[in-house]
């Protein structure tokens, strides 16, 4: 079977190079069944593509490990979830699992804009296919996944820190993100080529850029989740290169993501539009090239492979071109709409485009100092993690104010009186919540103080705009609250799906600032029935217990926790030590606090042969919020995605009127 | 429409400036991070340094009473120079004879003295984020 | 493995098919040229943007001014402003209408 996967990606990659050639030749020449026959290339690839994968995927669930893949990443013994997880664990896999999605949006892209938007996918299809043929080309020659051996016995196994739950979610989001934003590259480069710089390339790729923004956040706080209750050192975010990795293609399309709504509305941005996209769509194939690669010298490095050296010439190539094009379309692309206001909706959004921009690229030379001074100098240096929240502090708290002006500051103009009666209120609010903060103690951390302060200015701007709305609609006639609620959302649902993001945004930066501003720390060595305190916690060590599985040791001890006289349960933290990998993992205790949304969590570190442990003890202030942000954050990108009819018909018949015809 | 210099662009101007500023600040505040060597390269160093080794046993001492003892080598390279570490504070759980490891300190007296808590484990497998910085 | 090679075989054809299916099926075409979008249905696209986004615009000060965002005031201030830019679009495209109409209901 190995010989089918091999053919079939060898076919996806003739499929692929076709439809490049093709394409291009069809849109440059306008040849109408040629640009089709490219068309039918694309989707045909998917198809391969997927057979390719049904291979690896049959071979990895029947335990074939004469595939020297399967044999790498799994064992007999290994559940069958993680089996099917070992299909994105490893270098070949995962680059099999991107070219499937790859190929399967592509083929999605085309042929559900084929029918408005003609002109342009002539040049898209080309475009696909030339990111296609290069991931095709790295499975066919570079890093197959069909490669086959003798088998032995029995496969080498999964790490057992990759056994859970958080492996089959965290990556596949992860590569629906990363991939997703190739839809939107590919139909700016397209627009770009064609010269058809009007607005449907926005249009056709708005849905793709929010999917795959939406997954790239979900598959992120998934990430950290992770980080938090399973790797357990205490935190969620390391500002690791490899979670920066996934962070700087998501400022960047959240900046394109703001950006595009301007150019909708004025007509201007342009410029801006297509070097945004740009840029996220480089920064995705730079952090999969920083994932795999192990051309960072750090902490999360991977074998060092041959497959980096590929991807850098790809991402030169992409940025090379890319930017010869704008500059080649720059006179079309220069608009007539000049800023009239520095204090403006369409300059707040200048701004957070500036801003966002700023906080990536302070991100990029974190990432990338290590390696420049390494290849300038002969000494890698390295920049902790003082540096990124600097910038995080210095960028991100004014991203954060700006989320409460923008969507409330007026166009074009905004008048000074406009701006007292307009924001009057919220800032009351803010300046009320900091003074009680102040009271309540919060000015040991002016940042954290600083982030509670803007955090609840936005709640108020948020809040104030679905009240009126409501309002709004009630006047209109709507039969109830809940009705005229209901409907404000469905009739509007970009605005206040956006709303709901944003709020979202909020209540990360609350959990965010909680927890890392204002925790506490403690720790001690006790002995059985030794208790600490912390907060206003005591914990008390009660006993340590051993249990035995089928392929590790649970070393566990049971602490008490009190808060005053009251009794809170009991919290246990320990180790595990697996036999067969001869790895010792840590399995950290969190009791979480629901009302508060505080967690108390509790690492054991070392477990003497007395029986007393060196216990890490952690408070950590609304850390919970965090992950409620993320549902929310799911919520309100689901309400900003869900297709509109009204729009959908409006668009058809301005195609129409324009000539273009509506039917595939 | 509006004059050519127009004030907005000013302001935007300033915008830029203002953000570059910020990077310049950071720059003369805290200066560039620290220098990441192999034990190698470690001798006659002075001030802190990241050094990034493997673990070489034997492993003596406790880590949060009186400091974990061990040595770090190069990882690669023929010159198989050591330096003995001393470590206090938390310890990852990857630790061990063989593994690679970061940790931030200073060479005191020919032993690399490491601040608490900063050792970091390099995964040994692929696709694994794992980090136990404190 | 034969099994696995005939499963290639079937595979690598059926996408030789696939591709070559546009030319299978016209093998003499009436007009092989793409549907491009000439001068005057350009023009008028960008027109018709111009008329929607003006049309957006004054659509979002009636629903900001509803919901109280924007003063009575300043409602009344751009209100004028916006109502000529539609009406300006709207001139444009009835002129360009007037022209020259693009040639609807191709295939």
């Amino acid at each position: 079977m190995p010989e089918l996967g091999r053919a079939a990606l060898l076919v996806t990659l003739g499929l692929s190079l076709y439809a490049l050639v093709a394409g291009a030749m069809a849109a440059h020449l306008g040849r109408r069944r040629l640009a089709r026959s490219a068309q039918n290339a694309l989707v045909a690839s998917f198809a391969t593509t997927v057979v390719g994968a049904a291979v690896l995927l049959a071979a990895l669930l029947r335990n074939d490990f004469s595939f020297t893949y399967v044999a790498r990443t799994t064992s007999e013994a290994l559940p069958t979830a993680y089996t099917i997880s070992a299909f994105w664990g490893g270098q070949e896999g995962s680059l099999l699992l991107w070219l499937l999605v790859l190929t399967g949006f592509g083929a999605a892209a085309v042929s559900l804009n084929r029918g408005w938007a003609r002109d342009l996918i002539v040049w898209v299809v080309p475009v696909f296919a030339a990111v296609s043929t290069f991931f095709a080309f790295l499975l066919v020659v570079v890093a197959s996944p069909f490669a086959t051996q003798a088998a032995p016995p029995d496969g080498a196994g999964m790490t057992p820190s990759l056994q859970n739950p958080y492996m089959l979610a965290h990556p596949p989001l992860l590569y629906l993100g990363y991939v997703g934003l190739t839809v939107p590259f590919a139909f700016a480069i397209g627009a770009l080529l064609s010269g058809k710089l009007d607005e449907r390339w926005l249009i056709a790729t708005r849905r793709w850029t929010l999917f795959a923004w939406a997954a790239l956040g979900v598959g992120q706080l998934l990430g950290s989740h992770w980080a938090y209750v399973e790797v357990g050192w205490g935190g969620y975010y390391a500002w690791d290169p490899v979670e920066n990795a996934a962070l700087m293609p998501w400022l960047a399309a959240t900046a394109f993501l703001h950006s595009v709504m301007i150019q909708e509305r004025r007509g201007m941005l342009k410029v801006w539009n297509v070097l945004l996209v740009l840029l996220a769509f480089s920064l995705s194939l730079f952090g999969t090239f920083l994932t795999r690669s192990g051309v960072v010298n750090s902490i999360h490095s991977f074998t060092q492979s041959s497959i980096g050296p590929w991807f850098l010439a790809f991402i030169a190539v992409v940025v090379a071109v890319s930017l010869g094009l704008v500059f080649w379309r720059l006179p079309q692309l220069r608009s007539p709409t000049r800023l009239e206001s520095p204090v403006s909706r369409e300059a707040a959004f200048l701004y957070n485009n500036l801003l966002l921009l700023a906080l990536t690229l302070a991100i990029f030379w974190g990432v990338v100092y290590p390696m420049v001074s390494e290849a300038l100098r002969g000494e890698a240096v390295v920049l902790g993690r003082s540096y990124y929240d600097f910038f995080l502090r210095a960028f991100g708290l004014p991203l954060l104010l700006l989320m409460g002006i923008g969507p409330l500051i007026a166009w074009r103009r905004a008048s000074l009186r406009s701006l007292g009666t307009t924001f009057r209120w919220p800032t009351g609010v803010a300046l009320a919540t900091g003074a009680v903060l102040l009271l309540l103690g919060a000015g040991s951390s002016v940042p954290g103080l600083v982030a509670y302060t803007f955090s609840a200015f936005v709640l108020a701007t948020i809040t104030l705009e679905f009240v009126r709305g409501t309002r709004a609609r009630k006047v209109l006639g709507a039969a109830s609250w809940p009705a005229a609620f209901g409907s404000l959302i469905s009739r509007n649902r970009r605005r206040y799906g956006g709303y709901i993001v944003h709020a979202a945004i909020v209540m990360l930066a609350i959990g965010v600032a909680g927890s890392s501003a204002f925790d506490t720390v403690t720790e001690a060595k006790l002995a059985r029935g030794d208790s600490v305190e912390i907060g206003d916690y005591t914990l008390v060590y009660r006993s340590l217990d051993e249990n035995v599985t089928a392929n590790a040791t649970e070393i566990r001890a049971s602490l008490a926790v009190r808060r005053g006289d009251r009794d809170l349960g009991v919290v246990r933290a320990g180790k595990n030590a697996y036999t067969v990998e001869d790895q010792v993992s840590n399995e950290v205790g969190i009791r979480t606090d629901r009302l508060t949304g505080e967690d108390l969590f509790v690492i054991a570190e070392q477990i003497d042969p007395d029986g007393s442990v060196y216990f890490r003890v952690f408070v950590k202030p609304l850390v919970n919020l965090i992950w409620l942000a993320g549902l929310v954050f799911l919520l309100g990108s689901l309400i900003t995605l869900w297709p509109d009819r009204r729009e959908q018909r409006r668009l058809v018949a301005r195609a129409a009127e324009a000539g273009i015809p509506a039917t595939p | 429409m509006a004059r050519k210099a127009s004030p907005a662009r000013l302001v935007i101007a300033l915008a830029v400036a203002g953000v570059l500023a910020v990077f310049l600040l950071y720059t003369s505040i805290a200066g560039g991070g620290n220098p990441s060597l192999a034990p190698s390269e470690l001798a006659g160093r002075t001030g802190d340094v990241q050094l990034a080794g493997r673990v070489v046993g034997p492993i003596r001492g406790d880590s949060h009473a009186g400091g974990l003892r061990f040595r770090l080598e190069d990882i690669s390279g023929e010159r198989r120079t050591s330096v003995a570490v001393l470590y206090t504070g938390s310890v990852p759980d990857l630790f061990k004879a063989g593994r690679d490891i970061v940790v931030d300190g200073e060479l005191q007296k020919g032993t690399f003295v490491a601040q608490p808590g900063s050792m970091i484990t390099k995964c040994p497998s692929k696709y694994a984020p794992k980090s136990d910085s404190a | 493995m034969t099994l696995a090679l005939v499963l290639a075989a079937a595979l690598a054809v059926a996408c030789v098919v696939a591709v070559a299916l546009p030319f299978i099926r016209e093998p003499e075409p009436e007009s092989d040229s793409l549907d491009e979008l000439d001068e005057d249905e350009r023009r008028r696209l960008a027109l018709l943007e111009e008329r929607d986004r003006a049309l957006g615009a004054l659509k979002e000060l009636e629903f900001e001014h509803r919901t109280g965002t924007v003063s009575d005031e300043d409602y009344r201030a751009q209100l004028g402003p916006l109502r000529r830019d539609v009406a300006s679009a709207l001139q444009a495209l009835g002129r360009d209408g007037r022209e020259g109409r693009p040639t609807g209901g191709r295939t």
